[in-house]
């Protein structure tokens, strides 16, 4: 310590080994959190194709083509609703006003931002899961969106286009009676592990049991 | 150039390295419980980054430089003997000797 180098040398490792556990403070506060929201997937439309595939093993697989209806707000959430008579499971736009809609003085909503001090962007994804005959269980990704820290998070997505192809491994989407579409995210933090989160709601639907011929999306 | 900076005298007695160890900790440490405080209270982790550099600079400026605080207890040292000149003659023959054995 008796030249500048060497102090700045004790001072400044000090200093590093001091941030290294404020990152890891930072890590502990938001480690254990809970980070599910109800969210909302209706789709509009479904059309059914079978097209060369170049990409498989085999000369025609099926396509589909999914148009859906997503609505999430992903900023606010609750934590927990006491004693409300109604099976309230989605979110109103207004969170606060779901208390007057229930009409019961002991209902509670505890309301948390989820892009706390520990998220840097979330990456959203919605996938398409179904069973055939000949793979148990089949999981496509149809749509994906990343959210950066302050955009905004209350997603009202209408008629929405899938960004990705819904090529099946074979012919099994015809007449597919249960295709669950589910929103999933994984939550990019500044310092720790990387939750992936499913939200709540989901919606299943049957796929159409003919092909659709003509040569338009 | 950097034998210009090497000159430039930036010595600390003991007491004053000890005083200035302590001084760069409680000040780095400080400024990372408030950091941490405020980024919690804020929800953000930047500010809790620019106030580790900001304590970080506090106390390089507090503690590079050699201020006279940190040289108040200088090391006493024994007085000098003063030397002969029948001990200089005989210095370097015995130098010689040695090195002649060697």
């Amino acid at each position: 310590m008796n030249t500048v180098l060497s102090r700045a040398n004790s001072l400044f490792a000090f200093s590093l080994s001091v941030m290294a556990a404020l990152t890891f403070g930072c890590f502990l506060t938001t480690a254990l959190k809970d980070r599910r929201v109800p969210v909302d997937v209706r789709v509009s439309r479904v059309v059914l194709k079978n097209v060369d595939d170049f990409t498989g093993p085999r000369e025609r697989s099926d396509l589909g083509f999914v148009t859906f209806d997503l609505s999430a707000d992903i900023l606010l959430r609750t934590l927990w609703t006491l004693m409300c008579p109604l099976q309230i499971t989605t979110i109103d736009t207004c969170g606060v006003s779901l208390c007057s809609r229930c009409l019961h003085h002991d209902c509670l909503l505890h309301l948390e931002p989820i892009f706390d001090w520990n998220v840097k962007q979330l990456f959203l994804y919605l996938s398409a899961e179904y069973a055939t005959r000949s793979n148990v269980l089949n999981q496509v990704v149809l749509w994906d969106k990343i959210l950066l820290r302050g955009e905004n998070t209350r997603l009202e997505l209408k008629d929405m286009k899938s960004k990705y192809f819904f090529f099946d491994d074979g012919n099994g989407l015809r007449a597919n009676k249960n295709v669950t579409l589910t929103l999933a995210w994984n939550v990019v933090p500044n310092a720790g592990i990387l939750p992936l989160v499913v939200g709540s709601g989901h919606s299943s639907l049957p796929f159409p049991d003919a092909y659709e011929t003509s040569r338009n999306y | 150039m950097l034998s210009m900076f090497k000159s430039i005298p930036a010595h600390m007695d003991y007491r004053g390295q000890k005083l200035a160890e302590q001084i760069f900790q409680g000040v780095v440490l400080v400024s990372a419980v408030i950091g941490f405080i405020y980024g919690l209270i804020i929800e953000q982790f930047g500010w809790t980054v620019y106030i580790m550099i900001a304590g970080f600079a506090i106390s390089c400026l507090l503690t590079l430089p050699p201020w006279p605080m940190y040289r108040r207890h200088p090391l006493t040292w024994q007085p000098a003997l003063p030397e002969t000149p029948a001990e200089n003659r005989e210095k370097p023959q015995e130098n010689l000797k040695k090195k002649k054995h060697k």
